[in-house]
């Protein structure tokens, strides 16, 4: 709010000679982008209210579109939470969410912070090497899915080959318990480190030089500096970038359906998928909503959470 | 590290059924676009233009109505900007699945499952506040007095935004369309849900190149090279403001 504030000093003497001018120009402005802004509020209402709302109504009832006379069927609105709260599969699916989340977000947020500070070294080769960097995060994740199925899958994985002819016992990750949920936090890893990586990069860039040099002066070694001085300036960029991630790993999805399809049993399935499944392969509408409310709830305590921390501006560039 | 994985795809895909299964891995083979060809006569050439419709359609639409009212936003006011905003951030932030069962389930009643039209009015559910976010950014960023200028001189406010504001904005409007189709094209979720057959896109084609017994892997990825082809090449034209536009509101997962 501010920054606008601020960019509309200079112009303020036209705007001022133009008030004086011609007064009801102020008021034919506000009406005109009253009127740009209508339709977009208008198409927003229904496509994203609307549905919220049919969402919620639609969690009160066991809608099953196998059985007719579930619609519109009120009779006991909380029966969906109830039956969330003792369903074992859907706490296990926050439980995997869970895992994948901190593991995920921890090791972007590693890479990423890895990757950075070695591209801020070298800044003519930077260019380059950032869009280069870019490229997993951009790629439609249906790709990435496809291309980390072919290195899991022991027929054509050149990785596997690569580890057994090494010696290396290289079982394939998505067919065992223990290890498909790596896979997916794997893969994942390197779709999303690029998004943790520029954010941080961005940050890097912002950092004032005079505390290094005066800390190297006093004679402080590069760990102090990277503890003392680097870290704490990064802190903010950690946090945002840590935070959208977290929010965004609650939709994954096009890894799982690809690479595991939930399983084996259910190790992989997280709560997105189990509502994606509940919904769409077994038909009870109803309590995937139910399920579904209770996600973006979560969501949106973790977005306000952000806004708290960040303010509205949320953009980092 | 980074590029292998992306780069082995494309060369699965010019490379012979028989050398696919092949290891040592040949690395020096005929190369071939027998997959391309074999692609192109089935269903996925007509899934692949429907992408393309879809994608450009939804894109226009947003840009058309989202433009005007992140202009509005960036010059005016509103007593309500806040709420406005945070509403444009939480709908970005929503998972699709919370869209997506009521859309299922309007969509059966209006008959518009398995329609390109039905594809385009959801994914206006994350474009339009991606294009009022990125676009008002864009209008922060540039000087009012040149539009007031043109007041004076007798222009109406939409004459003013049409032949003075939107010019020089063009950087910023290619940029926005270009991640609007980019995040159209990329979705897999929900046309996996809204679409069977008719309007199946591109994404959902390759993944049905799965289903079948002995996966036709050739094929598999040179329908992946071709559904990665224009985000690479659009990424590439609007990398200085990647950036900006992935914060802003990267989707879909």
């Amino acid at each position: 709010m501010d920054q606008a504030k601020a960019k509309s000093i200079p112009v303020v003497e036209t705007v001022v000679a133009a008030r004086i001018e011609a007064k009801p120009l102020d008021r034919i402005q506000r009406r005109a982008y009253r009127l740009y802004l209508i339709p977009s509020l208008a198409v927003l209402i229904t496509v994203t209210i609307a549905p919220t709302l049919f969402l919620l109504v639609t969690s009160f009832t066991p809608l099953n579109l196998i059985v007719p006379e579930t619609v519109g069927d009120f009779s006991r609105p909380f029966s969906n939470y109830n039956l969330l709260l003792q369903d074992k599969r859907f706490h296990n699916s926050v439980w995997v969410q869970i895992k994948l989340s901190l593991a995920t977000v921890s090791l972007q947020l590693l890479a990423g912070l890895a990757i950075a500070l070695l591209l801020n070294i070298r800044t003519k080769f930077l260019e380059a090497c950032r869009t280069i960097f870019l490229i997993p995060m951009v790629l439609p994740p249906i790709v990435v899915a496809i291309i980390w199925k072919v290195l899991y899958t022991p027929d054509i994985s050149p990785v596997l080959w690569a580890l057994r002819s090494l010696g290396f016992p290289a079982p394939s990750l998505i067919t065992e318990p223990d290890l498909a949920l790596w896979a997916i936090i794997i893969a994942d890893v390197w779709e999303w480190f690029p998004f943790t990586m520029l954010m941080i990069l961005a940050s890097l860039q912002m950092m004032p030089e005079d505390p290094l040099e005066a800390a190297r002066i006093d004679g402080a070694n590069s760990w102090q500096l990277f503890f003392c001085i680097v870290l704490p300036f990064l802190r903010p960029a950690l946090l945002v970038s840590g935070l959208f991630r977290l929010i965004d790993s609650i939709k994954a999805f096009p890894l799982i359906y690809i690479l595991t399809d939930g399983g084996p049993g259910t190790v992989t399935e997280v709560t997105n998928y189990y509502a994606f499944i509940q919904a769409f392969n077994f038909s009870y509408l109803g309590f995937s909503s139910a399920i579904t409310v209770a996600m973006v709830t979560a969501t949106f305590l973790l977005s306000w959470w952000i806004i708290k921390i960040v303010g509205t501006k949320v953009e980092i560039e | 590290m980074v590029m292998f994985p992306f780069f082995w795809l494309i060369h699965m895909s010019v490379k012979p059924d028989r050398d696919i299964f092949t290891f040592p891995p040949k690395l020096f083979f005929q190369p071939t676009a027998d997959h391309y060809l074999a692609l192109w006569k089935t269903d996925f050439r007509r899934s692949f233009m429907n992408s393309a419709v879809a994608s450009v359609s939804t894109t226009l639409l947003s840009m058309l109505i989202g433009v005007p009212a992140a202009y509005a936003l960036s010059r005016a006011s509103f007593k309500a900007d806040k709420q406005i905003s945070l509403w444009i951030l939480a709908s970005r932030m929503a998972p699709p699945i919370a869209f997506t069962i009521p859309f299922f389930l309007i969509y059966r009643y209006l008959e518009l499952l398995d329609t390109i039209a039905g594809l385009v009015i959801i994914y206006l559910t994350f474009n339009l506040s991606l294009v009022i976010w990125m676009m008002r950014a864009f209008f922060d960023g540039t000087p009012r007095s040149l539009e007031e200028a043109a007041w004076i001189d007798g222009a109406s406010v939409w004459g003013g935004f049409l032949k003075i504001v939107l010019p020089i904005s063009a950087p910023g409007l290619a940029a926005t369309a270009i991640f609007c189709f980019l995040f159209s094209w990329n979705d897999f979720f929900l046309a996996l849900i809204l679409t069977r057959t008719q309007a199946m896109t591109a994404p959902v084609a390759v993944v049905n190149f799965m289903n079948y017994e002995g996966w036709e892997w050739g094929k598999i990825a040179a329908g992946g090279t071709m559904v990665m082809l224009p985000v690479v090449i659009f990424s590439l034209i609007v990398r200085k403001y990647l950036v900006r536009g992935l914060t802003a509101g990267a989707i879909k997962g």
